[in-house]
Formats: C-alpha cells, structure tokens, sequence
C-alpha cells in the first residue's frame, strides 16, 4: 500500500513532538521523513529509531554542545535530527573546501535531507560521508554510491558535510508517493498518540462547539 | 489648476496591522478572486463539458451515480454514493460514522473495479484507505425539513415554495471535504502543476459543484420514484437558489495559522487588486453601471442572509445599515475623477462598520476584471523551501523583525489569564480539533503551536541576553523550543499579511472570525454561526448548473438576482 507524502509528513510530526522534540524541530523533522520517504529510503522507519532511542532523553543531551569544531554531543551519540536542524542552520558554512565533521552520529541517513535543504540554499550540491559510503544531493536529487551497504547503519562514527563538485548523472529525481515499513509507522502512531488528548464529556460537549442542533 | 500634493503618489497595499485583525478577517466577502469563482470562470472560458455516465440509485435512495467534467485535457469524476441513513445517526460532526451520501473525486474516468474498491472505503470515510488515482474524499447529510419539502411538492406535482428554499439555502451540506494526501489520496504536489489546479483549492470546489449536481438528480428522482407520472420537473430557476450547504467546525481554523506563506497569497492577492482598483484614475459609466447593479444585488443578499447567532444578528443589522448608507452615498457620488474609488473606500472607512468596509472593497473590484483576475494565478503557495530557517541572521536583526511585525504581541501582557485562556488541542476521538479552557481543563499539556502572538513574545523575551551579533543559529543550538516561533517571524518578513495578527488564544476569541476568513476565500456566502466555533454557509447559491455554465452569465453568480423567480 502506498501513502501520501502528505500522510507520512502529517503523522512524522506528530511523532517526534508526542516523543517530546519541540514544535519546530518536530516540523523539520517531518519533512526529513517526507524527503527520504520520496526517494525510497526508509525515512518512516529511520524517524521511529532514532525517537525510540532518544524518547525522554534530554535535547540538550543530545545536540551538539558547540558549532565550532567537530560536532559532538556532550556524552555517548548525536541525535541526527538536532544536528540536522543545525547544519541546516549553518548552511552558509559549506564553503568550497570547508566542510562540517560530525562524530557519533545516530541513524546519519536522517542526516542527508538536512543537507538536501543547505544544497538548495547555497545552491550547490553537498555530499554527506561515513564509512564508505557517499551520498550527493542537489536538495532535489540523489545520488548514493554504498559499495558496503553501510547507508542504513544504527551510527556512524563519524559523518563529513561538504559542498561537491558537481552532481552524477546518474542521480534520480524524488517519487510522488512513499511506501512504509508497517512495524514502524505503527510506532510512529504511538507516539503521535501521546499529542491527541484524552476525550472527556466537557470536551466532546464544548471543544467543537456544539449547542445549536446540526440535524434539520 | 492646481494638483493634490499626493495626487501623484500611487495609493499602497494596506498595513499588515490593520488588515490582519481578526475582526476584520471575520467580516471578508467573496470577491473575484474566490476559489469558486476562479473555477466557474475557468470552466466557462475553457468550454468544459459534464456527463452523467451512472446514475444507478433505487427507490429507497441508495445505489451510486458519476459525474463526469471534461476539460480540454482530461476527465474528472465525481463518484457519489447515496446511502439510507437512520434519522439518529445524521450528524454534521467530524465525530460521525455515517452520512447521507459519500464521495470522491477521481481522476479520470474510473472502471467498475475502481466503483468496486471506492464502494468498500468512500462510505467509510475516515476508517477507509483511498489512492493517488482519487483526489478528494468528502460527504454530505440532507436538511431534513428541505430534502422532504421538495421531493414531496415535486412528487405531488407541485414547485417547492420558493421561501422554504431561501431560508435553508440547500438540500444537502457537506461536512468535510478532504483533499491533497489525506486518506492515502494524491498530494496536491501531484496535480499543482496542471493549469487547472494552480489556483488554491480548484478540485475541493470542483467537487461540490458536481455534488450541487447530484443533489438535485437525486431530489429529481426520489420524487419521480415516489410520484410516478404525477412528478413534475423542479424548474430550473427555483434549481438555481439553491447551493450546497457546508458545516464548518474548529479544523479550519487552524489552516490559516499553519499555512503562513499560502494565507499571505491570498491576503497580498485581493490586497493588491484593493490597491490596483484605488489607483484608477476615473470610471466608466459602464464600470459605475456594475458596480451599482452589484451593490444593489449586495443589498438584497444581506437581506436573504440569515443567522440566529447573536453575534451574527448584530453584525447584518449594521452591514445592512452600512449597505443603505453606502447606496445613498453612491447616488451622489462623483466617479469621474480624481481616483473615485480611492475617494469611496476613504469615505466607507470613515463611515463604516468593519463588514461594509470588506464589502465595498469586494465590490469595487468586480467592474475591473483585467486588473483584478491576473492575481489568481499568485494565491498558491509554490515557496517549497520557505521553512527553512536563516540561520545567518543576526539576533539584533531578528529582534527587528519582531518588533516590526509583533507590535501588539510585545505589548501584550501573557501572564494575564484572559489573555493566555485557551488551548488549542486534538481531541483522540477521530483527532477532532477542539479548543479548550487552560485554567479549567487538564489540556495545557495537549497544545498545538497555534498562538504565534505568545510565541513570539517569549522569543523577543529569551533574545534579551543573547548579544545582538550573535547568529540565530547559535541561539536556536540550546533553544529548540524557539524554532517553530523564529521560522513564522522570518516567514512574516517576507510576506506580511502571513500572520493573524491578534490574540488566537485569549478568552475574548472567536475562532468563527478564523472560519468566515477562509470561507470569504472560497467564496462562500451567508454564514451562519452555530456557536463561537462552527458556522454553515452556503457554497454555489444561484450559480449556473454544469450545462448551463455556456447559457447564463457565469461570474456574478453569487449576487443573487434582484427578484425572485417565484414568490
């Protein structure tokens, strides 16, 4: 069965805020879901990790502690979503030659939309590394070179942003619809459940505004 | 002789800060540039055609029927289907499992295996999974007091009376219309590019102008089931008053605050027609000749216009006030020179109540088509990256931004609980939205980021000892909970009229302000508030049916006609 971009964003965002990200990074989250899920990679299922991991982990514990030199979180793994945002944030720093270095990083292929958006802002396309594999966006298309298979890795020691050369030919274009993996977007709907409020007489009476009759 | 001082300065877009009060936003009108009418011009210039390949419905009223519109490129397909629903279940909520009738909007002509996987999931609404192939899912619950009326007159051989049908407006309101993604259906990211969905909401309509269709078909034939030969024809204009009904509730409102860029489109669009239509030098006898049928018109919808609502009855005695004051002052007034109706917008907004002002603007942009109609190609929001955030900014400029466009914010006392009352929450009863009470109920936990005028104090409050050259990426690194508010404000930089900018949580809000505003876009008439948080309106009233689009004037369809066709 495939789903609405729409649909994977709409429930993406409620997930990460019902995992107690804050509103915004919950956006942004969510379209980082949305743009893996469009080029076939397992957003759905990347998001539910990586909020499981961190779920009632402070966010501080998890975001870079400084933006100067190799970003690292103050203890034990990086949260992509926190340094996402930031490198994001600091897209202007992808000057030829300079890139951002990253260690310890969780589920890195949440990483590489973050990137696709700073491509679009410098308007240049920007590789994002680990292991052995490479990853090159435009902010539109994508290229992977993964000779080991390393893309979908828990964690990677550490990840290099850099501005590229050029894109490869070869890249390919994002698709209208996204397939899930089932497990996972059922995880995601636990935690999106934690945003919905428990119904109570006062709000199924009041919230919606009842009071005159809809039945004439 | 000698020239104004400011004659030659061109008369700008109004201030952001005045425009974007709720109470204004709360008394819109439809104007050229609503969703409706920008789809009705479209279907007339392009001469699209409609066909009813099934109509398959039997004489208890279930069964299902398509409709066809045909554009020069390709078929969309309304599917309908018509269900016997026990008078106890019919309920306009978003928390009802049954309705009248069920439907999608298919793209293309579907097969009888599509009719077969849309019968398994269209009735079921939300519990059932749709496909890129449907572009809408919606639904509709008759007027019971109407539906009988009409189908028994016409059963009987008699015209329904013409009375009923104004004071109801409708057989049948929608309750929801779901487009772009929702269900598993197509994103509107998949058609935007197809010129007859560039303009905001175009299938949305679409697909209640076909059910408009539908449900006087299906009128038609439960009164000719019912009375045989003895059925006579519902006349065409008696047909014609009547639109489709629509229940409004909280999940509107929202959509204006979670739509920045889109909402600044359609502000900036009648905006800069407002603008365009001051700045006219002078008007034809011809454009004067329009604009006073239309007022004339105005003046009688205000009159056909009904609503219990206290509030409500409030505002149509002053707008019909304000209607009559403007009639005498136009009788009078000089439209030959000197910008007429800059010198007419100046004397309603000294003169005026809040809904005369927004009716006179809607109105003097009807004899300007070629100024005016243009804009409808700049109200989608086509700015794909504009959520990201510029972390470059410095927090001295940042700072600015909020003062320039939070002003009211800043000087708004938060920890006043009148200011700060309510919540915005989703129910997890069928993810209703609701509003609720901070003080009273165990909601606060629940809140949705709908509040940018709190927000945005908070944000000009944590900036107070940060150094005013730092970037805001360095400030955002230990504020996550400061994003969501930094984005709107760099949004609202660019595009002014993005933010509602008044209290979206204080005890005094009406969240129908919210509702009218994006209605008014769609082109919606006569609300009719229910309580502070739902409204019906009417969609499509006294437009030309599908085969008349070629025959009638097919634009000044929402003035209704100065009589009657039958009283």
């Amino acid at each position: 069965m495939s789903y609405s971009l729409n649909e994977i964003e709409a429930l993406a965002k409620r997930a990460a805020r019902g995992a107690g990200l804050s509103w915004g990074l919950s956006e942004e989250s969510a379209k980082a879901c949305r743009w893996l899920a469009s080029h076939d990679l397992p957003g759905v299922a990347l998001l539910a990790d990586v909020l499981t991991r961190n779920d009632k982990v402070p966010y501080s514990h998890v975001a870079p502690v400084s933006l100067d030199g190799i970003w690292q979180a103050p203890s034990g793994t990086l949260c992509p979503l926190a340094s996402g945002a930031a490198l994001n944030d600091c897209a202007d720093r992808l000057l030829p030659g300079q890139g951002i270095e990253m260690s310890n990083l969780t589920s890195p292929l949440l990483m590489v939309p973050f990137a696709a958006w700073a491509a679009l802002h410098i308007g240049a396309p920007v590789t994002v590394s680990w292991l052995d594999s490479q990853i090159v966006t435009d902010g539109y298309k994508i290229w992977i070179d993964d000779p080991k298979s390393e893309i979908e890795v828990s964690a990677a020691v550490a990840l290099t942003c850099c501005r590229a050369t050029h894109m490869d030919d070869r890249a390919t274009a994002p698709a209208q619809r996204g397939s899930v993996d089932q497990p996972a977007w059922a995880r995601l709907g636990v935690f999106a459940h934690r945003t919905y409020a428990p119904a109570t007489p006062q709000s199924r009476r009041f919230g919606a505004g009842a009071g005159a009759t809809d039945n004439d | 002789m000698q020239a104004r001082p400011d004659a030659a300065k061109a008369i700008a877009l109004r201030d952001p800060a005045r425009v974007m009060r709720l109470a204004r936003l709360g008394s819109f009108h439809q104007c050229r540039l609503s969703f409706m009418r920008i789809l009705t011009r479209r279907m007339t210039r392009e001469n699209w055609t409609f066909t009813r390949p099934v109509f398959d419905i039997d004489a208890n009223g279930v069964g299902h029927a398509v409709y066809c519109a045909h554009t020069p490129d390709r078929t969309y397909s309304l599917v309908a289907f018509a269900h016997d629903l026990p008078a106890e279940s019919r309920s306009d909520r978003v928390i009802a499992e049954a309705w009248d009738s069920t439907f999608t909007l298919f793209d293309g002509i579907p097969t009888a295996e599509d009719i077969a996987r849309l019968r398994d999931n269209i009735p079921l609404q939300e519990a059932g999974r749709v496909t890129e192939t449907e572009l809408s899912v919606s639904r509709a619950n008759r007027s019971v007091r109407l539906w009988k009326h009409v189908v028994s007159r016409l059963a009987a051989g008699r015209q329904p009376d013409v009375g009923e049908l104004t004071k109801v407006g409708y057989l049948m309101r929608t309750t929801a219309v779901y487009g772009s993604g929702k269900l598993g259906a197509a994103d509107r990211e998949m058609i935007a590019s197809r010129p007859e969905c560039a303009a905001p909401f175009q299938i949305e309509m679409l697909s209640v102008f076909l059910t408009r269709a539908y449900v006087r078909d299906l009128a038609q034939h439960m009164a000719n089931k019912r009375g045989g030969d003895k059925a006579v024809t519902l006349d065409p204009d008696i047909a014609r008053c009547m639109g489709i009904g629509n229940s409004t509730g909280l999940g509107m409102a929202p959509f204006l605050v979670n739509h920045p860029n889109l909402i600044n489109n359609w502000i900036a669009a009648r905006e800069t027609a407002i603008a365009r239509v001051r700045n006219v030098a002078s008007a034809s006898a011809s454009e004067v000749g329009v604009f006073r049928d239309l007022l004339a018109r105005s003046t009688r919808s205000a009159d056909l216009w009904q609503s219990e609502h206290p509030i409500q009855i409030e505002k149509l005695a002053v707008l019909r006030a304000d209607l009559q004051k403007l009639t005498k002052h136009v009788e009078t007034a000089d439209f030959q020179s000197n910008r007429p109706w800059d010198r007419l917008f100046s004397w309603a907004e000294a003169t005026l109540g809040l809904d005369g002002q927004e009716c006179l603007a809607s109105l003097m942009l009807e004899p300007y088509a070629n100024l005016v109609d243009p804009l409808a190609d700049q109200m989608s929001d086509a700015d794909a990256v504009s959520f990201r955030i510029n972390g470059a900014m410095t927090l001295a400029q940042l700072r600015r931004v909020l003062e320039r466009n939070y002003r009211w914010a800043l000087d708004t006392d938060w920890t006043a609980h009148d200011r700060c009352a309510r919540v915005w929450y989703v129910s997890e009863e069928k993810l209703e939205p609701r509003l609720g009470e901070r003080f009273e109920e165990p909601i606060a936990d629940y809140e949705q980021p709908l509040a940018p005028g709190r927000d945005a104090a908070a944000l000009y409050d944590a900036l107070k000892s940060w150094d005013g050259d730092d970037p805001v990426a360095a400030f955002l690194l230990p504020h996550s909970e400061h994003r969501h508010m930094v984005r709107r404000a760099q949004i609202v930089e660019r595009a002014p009229y993005a933010e509602i900018r008044d209290n979206t949580i204080g005890s005094d809000l009406l969240p129908i302000d919210m509702l009218r505003c994006k209605l008014a876009f769609f082109g919606a008439t006569h609300f009719d508030p229910r309580s502070d948080r739902w409204v019906r309106i009417c969609l499509f009233g006294n437009a030309p049916y599908p085969e008349e689009l070629q025959s009638r004037d097919a634009d000044d369809w929402p003035y209704p006609p100065l009589e009657l066709a039958r009283s």
